[in-house]
């Protein structure tokens, strides 16, 4: 009686321990960038986020402009990571460095884009967002550069223009009127601190399983 | 004779322990409505499915629904963690009850949005009071067309900011007003002034959590998830929502029309002759067995009932698939006997009607 008593308490006590180690707050340990996901980018030097909107350059290409902006909390700053029109990117496989992917704006539909157009405000290489329905052309496509071997969310990361060789950069120059405060975003061909960018805010999407296979026929 | 009684005795006592072990413990797997080997896909589909139908704002003359709706919650909670599910299978719900923590609102949300689900789609109390909104995120989720067969569940994690308190105070509902100063005896002006009223201070933090999206069966091109709170904040407001689209992916193998599935396949001059027997791998891995004995024309299609995709109402129901053929000509040319052979096997005398093809004719 004692002998079998003395065992539940025992083994209920190895049941708390064991559970109570495991025990751990809804935590996400999820810490790449995947393919299908939605990011806000920061640029680390200038403290803006990647951002656009439908506003158009006063010059250069007059394409849709792509700017720097300061607040956390604006839907037209993200930007929805996708590989290159071949598909070879699948949903929920996080970026790898040196990866080449598109970068398409959430709420225009239109992809990064650099060309050889000036910078309205520091002549450097014009940075736009063009295309429509995530579809543009060859220059939509940047690679991630970056010291590890796969895209994560802690690491701040350069991208690389695929076509022109340009950096995406932010060397704090502002806009006026109608984008008050706004910074300029523009292609650089040096690698230096003015390139780094952080995936901030977003909705990442993790690895799915296979959908369940059957190896017989169904009854 | 001691020892006799104390055996006795001690499966009294266990017998009545498991007696009670397996009467206070709750059956999770008949609670969910799934078997005892289910995946944990399928626990995902059946929480999700009952929460939806069990909640206490949907039940509200049901005195018993708070009861029920937190028992689902416990289940789910349970069997969708496969420590725990091990536990449970072992021990029964005993042998968890040390360890039970998470609060189901945490599920809920998982699967819903901040605020729940807001049953009848519009949010309450959205058109009496005009709270400001913040912006809605929507994001283009890529379905192949396996997930819309057999069904899939996405995860992802949503960092976003989120509004909290600060010390201090603010400038909120700043507007312009019209101001008239007295400048003399019967002299006014009027001048336009901004005037703003003091909030409490809120700064933005940022917060993770993992949502689940379902991706249903039979799930069609441009639908919605809508997880209510989880979009854009609004300092002076609610946050609006993150919606998910779905998009079907092309197949190489399978066209959707409906609820219909198209496929082609290539026969040789041989098979369209003499007949064939073959198997279509269809999108879960089973098998679609096509027999032929007759001559196969080219052109010709074989419908296969209920082999297409189920229906998004009514996952029972399904479409079919339809297979057409077409024939592929042997590549070497035939020699005279060979010639003189066909023409005698095949007695087919000589046809050449002339006719408008591209007209109907």
């Amino acid at each position: 009686m004692e002998l079998i008593y003395t065992l539940r308490v025992l083994i209920k006590s190895i049941l708390f321990v064991i559970l109570w180690s495991k025990c751990e707050g809804r935590e996400s340990e999820f810490n790449y960038v995947t393919c299908g996901s939605l990011v806000k980018l920061l640029n680390t030097r200038h403290n803006v986020r990647l951002h656009s909107h439908d506003v158009k350059y006063g010059s250069g290409s007059g394409q849709q402009s792509v700017t720097g902006v300061e607040s956390a909390d604006d839907a037209n700053s993200y930007w929805r990571i996708r590989g290159k029109p071949d598909g070879t990117c699948q949903r929920g496989v996080p970026i790898q460095c040196g990866q080449a992917v598109r970068i398409t704006h959430m709420t225009t539909g239109r992809n990064l884009h650099t060309h050889h157009f000036s910078s309205p405000l520091s002549n450097n290489q014009e940075v736009s967002a063009f295309g429509e329905n995530g579809e543009g052309d060859d220059l939509d496509v940047w690679r991630v550069q970056c010291d590890g071997s796969i895209w994560e969310r802690e690491e701040a990361v350069r991208f690389k223009h695929v076509g022109t060789d340009a950096f995406l950069s932010v060397t704090g120059e502002q806009y006026g009127n109608p984008i008050q405060g706004q910074k300029e975003v523009h292609g650089m061909g040096i690698a230096n601190q003015n390139n780094y960018w952080k995936a901030m805010e977003g909705v990442f999407i993790l690895p799915s399983q296979e959908p369940l296979r059957h190896n017989h026929e169904e009854l | 004779m001691a020892v006799k009684g104390m055996n006795l005795c001690s499966v009294c006592c266990l017998a009545l322990y498991f007696v009670t072990a397996v009467l206070a413990g709750r059956d999770f797997y008949k609670i969910l409505g799934v078997s005892k080997s289910a995946s944990v896909r399928d626990i995902k589909k059946a929480y999700r499915k009952l929460a939806l139908q069990l909640h206490p704002d949907r039940n509200q003359d049901d005195p018993t629904a708070a009861d029920k709706f937190a028992d689902l919650g416990s289940a789910y909670e349970v069997l969708s963690d496969e420590e725990k599910r091990k536990q449970y299978d072992a021990y029964g719900e005993d042998g968890l009850k040390e360890g039970h923590h998470g609060s189901h609102n945490d599920i809920f949300s998982s699967f819903f949005g901040d605020f729940g689900f807001m049953f009848g789609g519009n949010r309450q109390g959205q058109q009496d009071r005009n709270i400001p909104r913040g912006n809605d995120i929507v994001l283009d989720l890529e379905v192949t067309l396996e997930e819309v067969y057999s069904g899939n569940f996405v995860e992802v994690v949503r960092n976003k900011p989120v509004a909290k308190e600060a010390p201090g105070k603010r400038k909120c509902n700043c507007r312009q007003e019209m101001r008239t100063t007295q400048l003399g005896p019967g002299r006014f002006q009027m001048s336009q002034e901004v005037v703003c009223d003091e909030c409490p201070n809120i700064k933005l933090v940022n917060e993770e959590r993992t949502l689940e999206v379902e991706i249903e069966q039979g799930v069609r091109d441009e639908m919605e998830y809508p997880f209510i709170g989880e979009g854009e904040p609004h300092i002076d407001g609610e946050p609006g929502d993150l919606r998910f689209r779905i998009k079907v992916m092309k197949h190489p193998v399978f066209e959707r029309r409906g609820d219909d599935l198209y496929t082609n396949v290539t026969i040789s001059l041989v098979e369209a002759l003499v007949g064939f027997e073959m198997d279509i791998t269809h999108l879960d891995g089973h098998k679609v067995h096509i027999v032929r004995d007759k001559i196969t024309k080219p052109g010709a299609r074989v419908w296969k009932k209920g082999e297409g995709l189920p229906n998004f109402d009514n996952n029972n129901i399904r479409g079919s698939l339809i297979v057409s053929f077409d024939v592929e000509f042997p590549e070497t040319q035939l020699n005279d006997n060979q010639k003189e052979g066909v023409r005698a096997i095949l007695k087919q005398a000589s046809v050449q009607k002339v006719y408008n093809g591209l007209q109907g004719y």
